[in-house]
């Protein structure tokens, strides 16, 4: 399984936390965001970064391991 | 002592955090600070609580490494960050940074940097809560 986690804005356009998604052999990023944006367009549409395992990750291409965490975050605006 | 970065909910003391900072090393001859604190007003509005929301182990990782980054790139003798997530009225203390270095150039340039990386490399997020119902808040330049 693939542990997603959202935070601030994106949680209430997802209306959850966290979610699980199966994990695929050759599954990337981009196929997991593929994959959630078409279920939660609404809070696609201010997802600017990407994590997996606590590290940004800016090309989506990257293969993803099972059991990772991945975020989709909108953009930040702590200080 | 104290680490020199860290996400805490309770309040934080800029004297303890300047005196730990003096005491990592007496070569320090310039020491820069940035305090983010809470407005009663944005964007038109009256705000009446500031609430924040964090991805904590990574924020925490970003934090550990901006700092790492900016002693290297201004040669800083110690640096220190403070990040409050919790929920904030007006004039409540945000967020502390302190840059020390052998000379004040070096400190100040470091602590502006550090304050406009956390913004863009922390992934820490803020909603405004007034009168009128709750926004999250888009980036400031």
């Amino acid at each position: 399984m693939i542990d997603v986690l959202f935070f601030g804005p994106v949680v209430e356009r997802v209306g959850s936390a966290a979610l699980k998604v199966a994990y695929q052999p050759g599954m990337s990023l981009q196929n997991l965001r593929d994959q959630l944006s078409a279920q939660y367009p609404h809070a696609f549409d201010i997802v600017c970064f990407s994590a997996v395992d606590g590290h940004h990750v800016r090309d989506l291409s990257q293969p993803l391991a099972d059991n990772s965490e991945v975020t989709f975050m909108a953009k930040f605006s702590g200080g | 002592m104290k680490e020199a970065v860290r996400i805490q909910s309770d309040d934080f003391s800029q004297d303890e955090e300047i005196a730990a900072l003096k005491a990592s090393s007496r070569r320090i001859g310039g020491i820069a600070t940035f305090v983010g604190c809470a407005r009663d007003f944005s964007e038109g509005r009256d705000v009446s609580q500031i609430s924040f929301d964090a991805y904590g182990s990574m924020a925490l990782s970003e934090m550990n490494q901006l700092r790492l980054d900016a002693i290297q790139k201004y040669e800083l003798l110690d640096a220190r960050i403070v990040h409050r997530i919790c929920t904030v009225t007006a004039g409540d203390n945000i967020v502390f940074i302190a840059a020390g270095a052998e000379h004040r150039v070096a400190a100040l340039d470091a602590c502006r940097w550090m304050i406009d990386e956390l913004k863009l490399r922390v992934p820490i997020w803020k909603k405004e809560i007034t009168p009128d119902g709750e926004a999250w808040v888009s980036p400031h330049p």
